[in-house]
């Protein structure tokens, strides 16, 4: 392939996790440069490396800081209200569904990018679900009624206020030691996270529900930078992206959720060190319905009138279409 | 490019240009000659992202409180109380000094702060009484430097903010090393002074009465400590909150003490306004300057080269202590943490250590800066507050403290339980 | 009275003016620092006493601290509290003390230009796009930012008339006055 010769600066997401360092580092450093015959050349960095807010990425990205960026999507909401609606909490339990999700909603996901962030969309790559983890006795939807639960992004908060929760804002170093004080009674994140953090020592029940949705990542480039690249890299971006990074991300996703409940509540094989004891907890599809009506009825329809224009419609034409869900007028 | 920046920095220091400054510029050149990306774009939105942050109010509110309890005098009577208990052992009022710094270390966050109210409180004493000035003083900047590794501590906030560390369990982690070593300066001060009784002053005995007398002066600030302290560790309030309550108990001793008055409020608000103003100037530039050694690489590049040395876990250890030894003589000891804090500590914890123990470990290494010349800050505060002689002085008289520091990172390194016993996961 | 006589007069009225005003700004900043006290305080009882409970005390307190840190750098340069180091400059004469008193303000002043500069597009983003905070509150980042730019302003401002300031009174050689604006204080015990 003879593609011109081509510099980018691409900054990943949280260098901790396992989505950059087993899949963006892999990429943009090793992909990229082979598939190209050393014609397109990577350096790399993470927003947290680089000491930068990850709802400050897109910002940058669009004032050309840098060419490529990547961050949650949720983190970013407050430069972008619409971009809440890539990700709502509990309408994909599994990650079959959540890539449905995503797909349907690229097409939305790449104006906002070019609207509201002068960027180009590349990919949208998912984090693991992002569970709750509780020192409480739950067993269903309505227990997290009453308990202080601290969420992570607007709508999840606002879901757990309709549920009669209160929501708690609290820094992620901070919560194994209020789940054991009793300060919070449930925390959300990834399964993953919650257990190279260590959260299993001060929480007794993990609710297999992604109430904090799936943090897709969403990967954009520059958009004066896209515009300026030769269609030939543009095409070769575009098409290796999707293969040797968005796919793989997503086939692993699924995997990946079973490995990290193995690990945390003993069920299975945990290869990643000693497995937790935690007691599983699965909600009941009385209870799926339960949070489906409240998102549709509530939750949903605040978050059109924050985004205002024709997004409502949007939505339902395209998520709501795919998952079967809808949003009250 | 490493080159750059060491000698950049030297430069621009030995220039006198204020140390956030300096951090600044330093960074704006990393743009103009090294950097791949036009990182002055992202200069507002660093600044502004840096800036705004409720775990960083807990700065100001700390240095509320201190300084709304010196003005309520709780400084002279807490020494004068000292005084009587302390005075018989060798070494006399020098014991004083190093009680009174620690009593004011529970209070306050900063070393610079405490070490500036027990000067001012205690050197015309040294005067008074005819004291060889050396190791008085040396105790005084020495003792003050406790203000950061007993809790409260701005500096293990700014340590927790930049690592992602519960700021609880690092203060908590901090109490028994910071009571050790007031220990250790009391068994130095009395070992010396036994071996060359003019290297301290009279000692002096009080009846069981005059005591007793003045005990109640010392329970304002122990309230305080055991409320701050108190309400962290139960998690009924963050270190943010926590720092709210204790200025408002600081308003209500005050109030006791007759002190809220519109003189000392209104001083005691201005002062607040301009330490937290330096301290943030410093803390705004250094997260650019980080920025930019994160967008050029050179971050990467040095732990890469420090990992690539194969020194194994303790052998890294030394070697990081020993830099920290050798910087804290020359840099100003915030700029100094959080320039090297996102690219040592990464590396520390993918030896295996644990982020809170580093933490201490780590304040014990600033507090050493603080007392180290040329550049140690809380040398030139006792200093200044001599008014006579010179900082020569001071500096000899705290050596036998660097050595107590030097012990006490010896200890952390060979029973980290000494920080982590009280510290809650 | 000679005419440098008088133009340094008319310098140092101009600095203390200035330095009044930023007493009152400081003084302003602590008072809503004591507001972000009581503020929390609520919400600490507000866990207790629901009734009391009004929620957002973390994020708004975020903002507090951006504008009391931001308009409280120019009180610290006048009050000469940012901290320098005198290793070189305590060695040198007057004249050379003077000379690095300009260099030092000139860099507070190129630092204030530059940011307050790139300032303004962060709070102008905020402005074009409605940005609101991501938090159920929801408040326009631009009212958070406006009072944060302008401290940069005001730091601009400041500093640009501190190194006039001690460049006219450097030509006049009034070293005493240039020590009184721009020189690293000799430290008193009173600094913190
Ligand atoms: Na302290
Ligand atoms: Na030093």
């Amino acid at each position: 392939q003879d593609l011109p010769e081509t510099t980018l600066s691409v900054v990943g997401s949280w260098s901790s996790l396992p989505l950059y360092q087993k899949f963006e580092r892999v990429f943009w450093e090793e992909t990229v440069p082979a598939a190209s015959g050393g014609k397109i050349t990577v350096n790399m960095t993470t927003f947290n490396q680089m000491g930068v807010s990850g709802g400050d990425v897109f910002r940058m990205l669009g004032d050309g800081v840098f060419e490529v960026g990547m961050t949650v999507g949720d983190y970013t909401v407050a430069d972008a209200p619409e971009l809440e609606g890539l990700d709502v909490p509990l309408l994909a339990t599994d990650a079959d569904s959540a890539r449905k999700m995503v797909a349907a909603a690229k097409p939305m996901v790449a104006d906002i990018m070019r609207d509201r962030f002068n960027a180009h969309m590349l990919a949208i790559a998912p984090y693991p679900p992002q569970v709750v983890f509780c020192n409480a006795e739950i067993a269903s939807l309505d227990d997290l009624g009453g308990k202080k639960i601290r969420g992570s992004g607007r709508m999840t908060t606002l879901f757990l206020e309709a549920l009669g929760a209160e929501g708690i804002t609290m820094a992620f170093s901070e919560v194994p030691g209020a789940l054991e004080r009793g300060v919070i009674d449930c925390a959300v994140t990834g399964a993953g996270s919650g257990y190279s953090s260590g959260w299993f020592e001060s929480s007794t029940h993990l609710v297999n529900l992604p109430l904090g949705g799936w943090d897709p990542v969403i990967t954009a480039v520059n958009l004066d930078a896209w515009n300026a690249m030769d269609p030939a890299v543009q095409a070769f971006l575009t098409e290796q992206v999707k293969t040797g990074f968005e796919d793989p991300a997503w086939d692993d996703a699924a995997g990946a959720l079973a490995r990290d409940i193995a690990c945390l509540t003993g069920s299975g094989e945990c290869a990643a060190g000693a497995a937790a004891s935690m007691t599983l907890v699965e909600l009941s599809d009385a209870d799926k319905a339960r949070a489906v009506e409240v998102l549709e009825q509530k939750i949903l329809p605040d978050w059109a009138e924050r985004a205002g224009g024709d997004w409502a419609e949007r939505w339902n034409a395209s998520v709501g279409a795919a998952l079967g869900v809808s949003i009250a007028n | 490019m490493i080159w750059y920046v060491s000698i950049g920095l030297a430069v621009l220091l030995a220039l006198s240009v204020p140390v956030g400054a300096a951090l600044f510029i330093l960074g704006f050149g990393l743009d103009a000659f090294f950097s791949p990306m036009p990182l002055m774009r992202g200069l507002g939105q660093m600044v502004y992202s840096s800036s705004d942050s409720f775990l960083l109010i807990a700065i100001p509110l700390f240095v509320l409180l201190g300084e709304i309890l010196v003005r309520a005098g709780i400084a002279e009577r807490t020494y004068a109380t000292l005084d009587t208990w302390f005075s018989w052992l060798p070494g006399g009022l020098v014991h004083a000094n190093i009680g009174t710094a620690t009593m004011f270390s529970a209070t306050s966050g900063s070393s610079v702060a405490t070490a500036a109210t027990v000067a001012t409180v205690a050197m015309p004493q040294a005067r008074k009484q005819g004291y060889d000035q050396r190791l008085f003083a040396g105790a005084i900047a020495a003792g003050g430097a406790l203000g950061i590794l007993l809790p409260p501590s701005i500096n293990l906030i700014v340590y927790g903010f930049l690592t992602q560390t519960s700021v609880p369990q690092l203060f908590m982690a901090g109490i028994v090393p910071g009571l050790l070593m007031a220990l250790g300066f009391m068994i130095i001060t009395a070992i010396l002074c036994t071996i060359k009784p003019e290297w301290g002053g009279p000692s002096r005995s009080f009846t069981w009465a005059e005591r007793m007398a003045g005990l109640p002066h010392l329970i304002p600030v122990l309230l305080v400590f055991a409320i701050i302290i108190g309400s962290i560790y139960t998690g009924w309030a963050t270190p943010t909150e926590a720092a709210a309550i204790g200025v408002v108990m600081a308003l209500g001793i005050a109030a006791f003490y007759g002190a809220v008055t519109w003189t000392n409020m209104r001083a005691a608000l201005l002062g607040t306004i301009r330490t937290t103003s330096m301290v943030m100037f410093v803390i705004v530039g250094a997260y650019f300057l980080n920025f930019a050694l994160g967008a050029t690489g050179l971050n990467r590049a040095l732990s890469g080269f420090l990992e690539g040395l194969g020194l194994g876990p303790y052998g890294m250890l030394l070697m990081i202590v020993l830099m920290y030894i050798l910087l804290g003589f020359f840099i100003e000891t915030l700029a100094l943490m959080i320039a090297t804090i996102p690219i040592v500590v990464p590396i520390v914890i993918g030896l295996g250590f644990d982020k809170v123990w580093f933490g201490i470990l780590l304040i014990v290494l600033i507090e050493m800066a603080l007392i180290t010349p040329p550049v140690g800050l809380n040398l030139y505060v006792v200093q200044g507050a001599r008014k006579e002689g010179r900082l020569s002085d001071v500096m000899l008289g705290a050596i036998p403290f660097v050595f107590v520091m030097l012990v006490m990172v010896g200890l952390l390194i060979a029973f980290p339980s000494t920080a982590l016993l009280f510290a809650p996961a | 009275m000679t005419g440098s006589d008088r133009l340094a007069t008319r310098v140092m009225t101009l600095v203390n003016g200035l330095r009044t005003a930023n007493r009152w700004i400081a003084l302003l900043c602590g008072m809503v620092l004591v507001g972000a006290v009581a503020l929390i305080i609520v919400e600490v009882l507000g866990r207790q006493f629901p009734a009391l409970h009004l929620g957002g005390a973390d994020e708004l307190s975020g903002y507090i601290m951006a504008a009391i840190a931001t308009w409280g750098f120019s009180y610290a340069l006048v009050e000469r509290a940012h901290v320098r180091i005198d290793l070189v400059h305590a060695r040198l004469p007057v004249g050379g003390r003077a000379v690095m008193d300009v260099i030092a303000m000139a860099s507070v002043l190129l630092v204030a230009v530059l940011v307050a500069s790139y300032a303004y597009d962060v709070l102008a983003k905020s402005v074009a796009r409605g940005s609101r905070s991501n938090t159920p509150l929801g408040i326009p980042l631009w009212m958070p930012q406006i009072i944060w730019f302008g401290g940069w302003v005001w730091l601009t401002l400041t500093s640009a008339l501190l190194l006039a300031a001690t460049v006219i009174l450097s030509l006049l050689r009034r070293w005493d006055m240039v020590e009184q604006i721009a020189s690293i204080p000799v430290e008193t015990g009173e600094v913190q």
